[in-house]
């Protein structure tokens, strides 16, 4: 290419604006590097020097209250059948009442069809934040407040986290339908509900099982820690056996979490692998 | 049946969506379910007598007892520097927790492992156990080995750290094009130079989003990690809870609340502006 004077200017004015470009977003970087650093020195100095007292921890007192833990204490393993098979019925029914508290928030929160338009929109998008918001162990605590000890509190708890999510990915599901089915059920003189049950939720489905499934999978994790706090399953067994000071019993119940964990990822895929 | 059949010999039958063997299915799986939920709530020893106005009753505990929030609690000089700890544990474990993810995620993407034999499995056990074990179960050990204390909450979110980001590392990883891998692994380099040359650059802008949403995930455990004694606000829950002052705990929640959703907020307006600087 031949430029002429008028061009060369202007590819020098071009050059000027991206080194400026160039010079801006390398002082950006250094100074994003820079405040990452600067927190990490001033949060480390916080928690390492700060507030822990390094005189009372050694290698050789962790590795003696690790080793306590080694001890497997398996007589305690009969009395852990039943809290076992709360946890996984809890981690069920939290996720059925969730899934069923979902729908309507969906229903609120996709876009599309939100019955008041931006006003419920909005309502909808507000719940499903406030469902993922909180840590299940702050739910857990209301409910237990609200409804007293025992597995309600846990179920309740853990269905109105699992709205968030489920919900969530409905909605987005929601919004992202082929328009196809819906017209031709308008068409064809439906309303708005038979609209919903004909033209989207036959479309929704698929994405709506996937993730109760996964719900499912992620609250038997959730309800393994819901008797901590009062509400039922092995998180009360691991509670009592921590109160006693019975590190070995702690272990045997850690394990059949973990048991029992691995056994819901099974089902889980088992599941997953029936349905989709 | 052939178009030309004489249709108005057989008259049609009324129309089903679910014909004689399916609705016994059907009818089979719903009271299935029902008898399920039935016997599991006898199992759980869930009154059912008790299930219908329990609204009321939430609504009647919660309004007599917890309401009003006891504000003042909130606005001590104790919890305020609580609030401070509880950000600075989540962003060490963050930080640390993504670094120690990165190679796990390297090694654990099915596409660029250096090793699908050996190095793929043992990345992705390790993730799947950190997965695995719940943030608070973690904190609970991590108390008892290391003492009470920032540390153990620091140690149990970068554990959980590493089991959240890995996952979402490695399927960001799983996702790149495959070109760039292999021009340079076609000039000669090795496995860690196509990681730092074909991957990083595919996959920056979707780590740095994975980082801040997990920075955000970590931030929600933090507030109550301190409920085993692992310090930061949690701790203040516990103390209100075990003393029953259940306006001081209505605070204290509320407060968890906003500043979750406050770091939420944060986040989310991070990670858009990020995705409107790269577009």
């Amino acid at each position: 290419m031949r430029a002429g004077a008028a061009d060369l200017t202007a590819y020098d004015l071009h050059a000027d604006q991206i080194s400026a470009w160039r010079n801006r977003s390398r002082r950006m970087r250094y100074g994003t590097y820079f405040m990452v650093a600067a927190l990490i020195a001033w949060s480390v100095e916080a928690i390492v020097i700060g507030d822990t007292d390094w005189d009372r921890i050694s290698w050789a007192s962790m590795f003696k209250s690790a080793r306590q833990f080694m001890d497997v204490d398996f007589s305690i393993l009969g009395s852990l059948l039943t809290p076992a098979i709360e946890t996984a019925l809890m981690a069920t029914l939290g996720t059925l009442l969730g899934l069923v508290l979902a729908v309507p928030v969906a229903w609120l929160g996709a876009a599309n069809i939100s019955p008041l338009g931006k006003f419920s929109y909005a309502f909808g998008r507000a719940l499903m934040t406030m469902s993922r918001s909180v840590h299940e162990l702050v739910w857990a605590l209301i409910f237990v407040a609200a409804v007293g000890l025992g597995a309600l509190a846990g179920v309740l708890a853990m269905g109105i986290r699992s709205i968030g999510f489920i919900s969530k990915t409905v909605a987005e599901a929601i919004e992202d339908v082929n328009p196809g089915p819906v017209e031709a059920m308008r068409a064809v003189g439906a309303n708005r509900f038979q609209v919903l049950l004909f033209g989207i939720l036959p479309q929704v489905i698929p994405v709506f099982i996937g993730n109760v499934i996964f719900e499912w999978d992620v609250n038997i994790r959730r309800s393994t820690i819901m008797g901590l706090v009062g509400a039922g399953g092995l998180g009360l067994a691991l509670h009592r056996q921590m109160s006693a000071y019975n590190y070995g019993g702690v272990a045997t119940v850690l394990l059949v979490i973990l048991l029992l964990i691995i056994a819901g990822e099974i089902a889980s895929y088992l599941a997953r692998r029936a349905v989709i | 049946m052939s178009t030309i059949a004489p249709a108005a010999v057989k008259p049609l039958p009324e129309w089903r969506r679910f014909r004689f063997p399916q609705s016994l299915y059907k009818y089979g799986a719903v009271l299935g379910a029902a008898g399920f939920i039935w016997w599991s709530l006898d199992f759980l020893r869930i009154d059912v007598e008790r299930l219908p106005g329990i609204l009321g009753r939430m609504f009647d505990v919660l309004s007599e007892r917890y309401w009003p929030p006891q504000v003042s609690r909130v606005m001590e000089s104790g919890y305020i520097e609580a609030v401070v700890d509880t950000f600075q544990m989540s962003y060490v474990a963050t930080v640390v927790g993504i670094l120690i993810a990165i190679p796990l995620a390297w090694f654990g993407s099915f596409n660029m492992t250096p090793s699908r034999r050996y190095l793929y499995p043992v990345a992705r056990m390790i993730v799947m156990s950190c997965r695995s074990v719940h943030e608070m179960i973690w904190t609970i050990l991590l108390v008892a080995i290391v003492g009470f204390g920032m540390l153990p909450g620091t140690l149990a979110m970068t554990m959980f750290c590493i089991g959240f980001s890995g996952k979402l590392l490695a399927e960001a990883i799983e996702a790149i094009r495959n070109g760039p891998v292999e021009a340079i692994r076609a000039s000669g380099a090795n496995e860690l130079q196509v990681f730092v040359f074909a991957v990083l650059p595919q996959v920056r802008v979707a780590w740095t989003g994975i980082a801040i949403y997990t920075w955000d995930v970590v931030f929600r455990a933090a507030t109550v990690v301190g409920f085993f004694g692992a310090g930061g606000m949690g701790h203040y829950l516990r103390e209100s809870v075990q003393r029953v002052e259940s306006q001081e705990v209505a605070a204290i929640v509320l407060s968890i609340i906003l500043i979750v959703f406050a770091a939420e907020l944060v986040s989310a307006w991070i990670r858009a502006r990020i995705s409107r600087a790269i577009a």
